[in-house]
């Protein structure tokens, strides 16, 4: 599992690499921004091996973590962004609220 | 110069984007096909037992991400005239969720006590890898080289009991043979019991016929799509034929032929005339059909033989009970195999075929007769290979 672990990693860092080049990487997110796609293709590929291993068997874990991590990479930005800027408007938004 | 024409750095960054982005989505595509979708899964399964087979060892991806394997070895009906020998390789992890149910592999292995044979071993701890339950039957007859009838109610058995085996879909279960364990997988799938529930036959090198098998060996020849090709056979084939229906020559009959016929690598040399003369007549032209020695009269050496023998040569032929068989058949046979041959594999075709049956037909040269053999070449890899694993996604298609 170390091992598969290890793969899923790889596997990981070469799709938010991919994702990079891609420029699935959100605009704002401009200090940083390179690395945690990595950490979210590593994030996301892990997520999808451990997965794979628990409902297809280990055989199918990497294929399931390479689908999952294209998916993170693609995704996951887009709602973290998403959930930034709710969580924004709602901070911003709550003091006028306040008799 | 068009000053709104992209600069060479832009348009290459783009470019380099838009691979970015379609390698992303192949992989999304590929991803998502060998994990969530049957096919794709079977194929997964394929692609990682191929190496394992063609190079007769354990593959190492294979082992990093495959099921650890139990192996266990029972016996059915022990000290009894029907004992049936089982080495059970599955996986030590249980089933996950999806599919559910894992797929069992009933291995018929041919003549003899292949149990500990690495290409075997290596074909079952594979299997059991891939999260399949594979199941070696032997029985004390085919250990002895013979082949019988009663044989299948060996398979029958170790099928009956993979269907109340813990994490076995009864749905799942199929039944592989190698050679002339071929009767005994093909009685099994025949028979009431569990015809409905073998979800293919898979038989490598497998005979059809005892009586065209005799023609072949008789006149050292094979006629393969209306050309005549010389076939020379094993000394084991001339063995088994005469092991099989050994019991119905008399005793002086039976030293002579087990004499000529022994097992060893290699055919010896002819009876001399004189013990030749010794034999019955029958026993002289079932000697003249193995030796091949007359290879003009064939057709007066099988009328000569007993009705008892042509019955029995009946019995042990696939060909006589195929009509009962549901499952649908893979056939699998080397083109230069030289226990049976390829002309075998062409007959059984064509009866399946003209019974509408479903089925398919694999021709190699990649096998030495069951087994793979060694140093082959990358074409006959990627050629054989490519065939070979269309036959094992199928068949792990079943389970996967």
């Amino acid at each position: 599992m170390l091992i598969l672990s290890l793969l899923w990693v790889v596997l990981g860092l070469l799709i938010g690499a991919l994702a990079n080049a891609a420029k699935l990487r959100p605009a704002a997110w401009v200090r940083g921004g390179r690395l945690a796609m990595l950490g979210l293709g590593v994030l996301a590929a892990l997520l999808g091996g451990w997965l794979g291993t628990w409902v297809l068997g280990a055989l199918f874990a990497t294929a399931t973590a390479l689908w999952i991590a294209v998916l993170g990479v693609a995704l996951l930005p887009r709602l973290i962004m998403l959930g930034a800027h709710f969580l924004h408007t709602h901070q911003a938004s709550e003091p006028l609220k306040k008799p | 110069m068009d000053s709104h024409q992209p600069s060479l750095p832009h348009r290459t960054w783009k470019l380099g984007q838009r691979a970015a982005q379609a390698a992303l989505v192949i992989l999304l595509c590929a991803g998502g096909f060998l994990s969530l979708f049957p096919q794709g899964r079977a194929l997964t399964r394929g692609a990682l037992l191929l190496p394992a087979l063609l190079s007769a060892s354990e593959f190492a991806p294979l082992a990093t991400a495959g099921d650890p394997v139990r192996f266990q070895r029972l016996t059915l009906f022990p000290n009894t005239a029907r004992t049936v020998y089982l080495d059970i390789y599955e996986p030590a992890t249980p089933p996950p969720p999806i599919p559910g149910g894992r797929e069992a592999i009933i291995d018929v292995p041919g003549a003899g006590d292949n149990r500990s044979v690495p290409q075997l071993v290596n074909l079952s701890k594979s299997l059991a890898s891939e999260g399949i339950v594979d199941v070696n039957v032997g029985t004390p007859a085919l250990f002895d080289y013979r082949v019988a009838v009663q044989e299948g109610e060996a398979v029958v058995q170790a099928f009956e009991l993979m269907e109340h085996w813990p994490g076995v879909n009864p749905q799942h279960i199929g039944i592989i043979t190698f050679s002339v364990g071929a009767l005994s997988a093909y009685v099994a799938a025949a028979d009431p019991r569990i015809r409905d529930s073998v979800t293919f036959l898979g038989i490598l090198g497998g005979y059809t016929d005892v009586t065209s098998l005799l023609r072949v060996v008789a006149t050292r020849t094979q006629d393969v799509n209306g050309q005549t090709q010389h076939w020379e056979p094993i000394a084991t084939t001339a063995y088994v034929l005469y092991r099989s229906v050994s019991s119905l020559f008399s005793p002086a009959d039976q030293k002579l032929l087990q004499k000529a016929f022994p097992l060893t690598v290699s055919l010896p040399p002819p009876l001399p005339t004189a013990q030749v003369a010794q034999l019955s007549p029958v026993g002289a032209a079932y000697y003249h059909l193995l030796e091949g020695d007359q290879p003009g009269n064939v057709n007066r050496n099988l009328a000569a033989l007993s009705p008892a023998l042509k019955a029995q040569f009946n019995q042990l032929s696939p060909l006589s009970i195929i009509s009962q068989v549901r499952a649908p058949i893979h056939l699998l046979h080397d083109r230069n195999d030289s226990a049976v041959p390829y002309t075998q594999a062409l007959e059984m075709a064509a009866a399946l075929a003209r019974l509408h049956h479903p089925y398919d037909l694999a021709a190699y040269s990649i096998f030495s007769h069951v087994q793979v053999q060694s140093g082959l070449s990358l074409e006959q890899e990627l050629g054989d290979g490519t065939r070979l694993l269309e036959a094992l996604t199928s068949i792990l298609l079943v389970g996967s």
